[in-house]
């Protein structure tokens, strides 16, 4: 690579994941730094039952959109990595 | 001397303070309770409930030498050693057949047929069912075992539990509570929006929260419009697609709080009222962490909260209600007490810890109540527990050191490959001294999962 470049979110999964990550942080209300796609978002991040909720509003709003929370799943939650993969798939269901 | 809770109990559950008490740690009842009402989105597979289902071996405390427990598995035996070198009179244990993790309790117990038997010969001698809280489930168990319960009947249970009944019991009461509605219908919801609705406009962070759900479950924390609408739409769905116009909720302003409170009152079937404890809850992140007993209460505090006792307990005894009741309190970033944020109809976890705190606190001592996460890897029994905690456990009474009050909950998870378990306790001694206790503990602890080897 030659010149600097800035990263910016070029794919629909890197602005899901972006947002995965402003939203944990928001509900777990501390900066979160060296998320990883295999991040566990429980026994890493300390989410909890309550926090599922919570998060899924706060991503609602940041990618301004609505979830079918009919099906969610824990296994949806289980990393930083599966929540992006499911909600991406999510948004491209709803195109 | 004052008389001991567990005499207390009997009188008000069944006018006798020598009453045999069959008890059933059915915890998450609320779940049962909860069943066919509109909630709020949730996972569709909770992960821990092999542990919460164990948490019913607590009831191992609440009984004397008299008494019954039936519990899923038979007790670690260095566990039950633990317990008696402490001076504790401990029930006699009845064990089901076939425990299933996912079962609660009552399910296994209802799948036994010789153990309802053998609860019917205890019926013979005049004992009664105490269970941890009373739904359908229990009342079969009850009809099939002709155990008495020394209970009110499931749906009234259910109907006090609720943070609808809650809220208009403390309205009754002229009691403070945060701005809010509650509401039992579709229509009543939309009215309570409305409402809400204002508020969030003027910046107010409120909570919706489930009637049914479980302590620190079902609740969402909104802080915008947007936020509220979209949940107003989710329940209005919900309920809908159930084919039902229940949405039973709250809808209250966020208070600025210090502290979580939690008190305990016995209601006798004559109506005598009575403040058992008030205990200061540790929480994090929503979630119950432990109790801090006694709390650091004003004399202000402690009058608000007494007189809160007083006028609820007449309020669930005039509605037919009798038997251990808890409440949930706040104390605001002024000082100011909010008595009553939600009754609990069933025990709480406090209640498993009077009998210990009777026998092993010595004046001047305070207890800590936690649990401590564990990582392990093969099943843990209590005999390394006790070495790896050598000079942490409590001796005998009046001295210092740990309490363990649940075993069950550290291998509900034991199987093939690592699983998460719970050691609940009890830390006992000067209230300076516990977190030392409670630092020196959680150290020993944290070996097993570094060095899950050596763990035996």
């Amino acid at each position: 690579m030659t010149e600097a470049t800035i990263q910016q979110p070029t794919t629909e999964q890197d602005r899901v994941t972006a947002a995965v990550t402003e939203a944990l942080g928001d509900v777990l209300q501390r900066e979160l730094t060296g998320l990883e796609p295999g991040t566990r978002l429980f026994d890493e991040l300390g989410l909890d039952s309550t926090g599922v909720l919570d998060l899924l509003l706060a991503l609602e709003e940041l990618l301004d959109c609505e979830f079918d929370t009919e099906n969610l799943e824990m296994s949806h939650f289980a990393t930083v990595g599966s929540l992006a993969d499911h909600l991406t798939g999510e948004l491209r269901a709803q195109r | 001397m004052e008389e001991n809770f567990s005499r207390r109990l009997k009188t008000a559950v069944a006018g006798d303070p020598g009453a045999s008490l069959v008890f059933l740690g059915n915890f998450e009842v609320e779940e049962e309770w909860a069943r066919g009402e509109t909630g709020l989105p949730r996972l569709s597979s909770a992960g821990n409930s092999a542990v919460v289902n164990r948490m019913e071996e607590f009831a191992l405390l609440l009984g004397g030498a008299d008494d019954h427990v039936v519990l899923k598995t038979r007790p670690d035996e260095d566990y039950l050693d633990h317990l008696r070198r402490l001076g504790l009179a401990l029930p006699t244990v009845h064990v089901v057949a076939g425990q299933r993790p996912d079962h609660m309790v009552t399910r296994d117990a209802l799948a036994d047929d010789a153990l309802i038997a053998a609860l019917g010969e205890l019926a013979d001698r005049g004992a009664l069912l105490a269970p941890h809280g009373v739904s359908a489930l229990e009342e079969e168990l009850a009809a099939r075992s002709r155990l008495p319960l020394a209970a009110p009947p499931a749906p009234l249970c259910k109907a006090v539990n609720s943070k609808v009944y809650s809220r208009r019991a403390a309205d009754a009461a002229g009691l403070r509570q945060p701005r809010g509605w509650a509401c039992e219908t579709l229509d009543a919801l939309d009215a309570a929006m409305a409402h809400a609705a204002e508020l969030c406009e003027q910046g107010v962070t409120l909570m919706v929260k489930e009637a049914f759900g479980v302590s620190g479950k079902g609740i969402a924390v909104v802080d915008s419009r947007r936020r509220l609408d979209r949940l107003h739409t989710m329940i209005t769905r919900a309920a809908r697609a159930a084919g039902s116009d229940r949405a039973a909720f709250v809808i209250e302003e966020r208070v600025a709080k210090d502290r979580d409170l939690n008190y305990q009152i016995t209601v006798g079937r004559d109506g005598a009222v009575r403040l058992d404890f008030v205990k200061e809850a540790l929480t994090e992140g929503g979630v119950h962490k432990g109790h801090r007993f006694p709390p650091d209460l004003t004399t202000r505090q402690l009058d608000d909260i007494r007189h809160a006792a007083r006028l609820l307990g007449k309020q669930l005894a005039s509605d037919g209600f009798f038997g251990v009741a808890g409440i949930d309190a706040i104390v605001d970033t002024d000082g100011g007490v909010f008595p009553v944020i939600e009754i609990n109809a069933r025990n709480n976890m406090s209640t498993y810890q009077v009998r210990l705190q009777e026998r092993v606190l010595a004046p001047g001592q305070s207890a800590l109540a936690r649990h401590y996460p564990l990582r392990l890897r093969r099943e843990l029994p209590f005999a390394a527990v006790r070495r790896l905690l050598d000079g942490l456990l409590l001796r005998s009474p009046g001295e210092e050191g740990l309490v363990v009050n649940n075993f069950a909950t550290v291998n509900a998870g034991a199987g093939s490959g690592p699983y998460q378990g719970r050691l609940y306790g009890l830390l006992v001694g000067a209230p300076e001294r516990l977190p030392a206790l409670d630092e020196a503990v959680s150290e020993q602890l944290a070996t097993l999962t570094e060095e899950p080897a050596d763990a035996r």
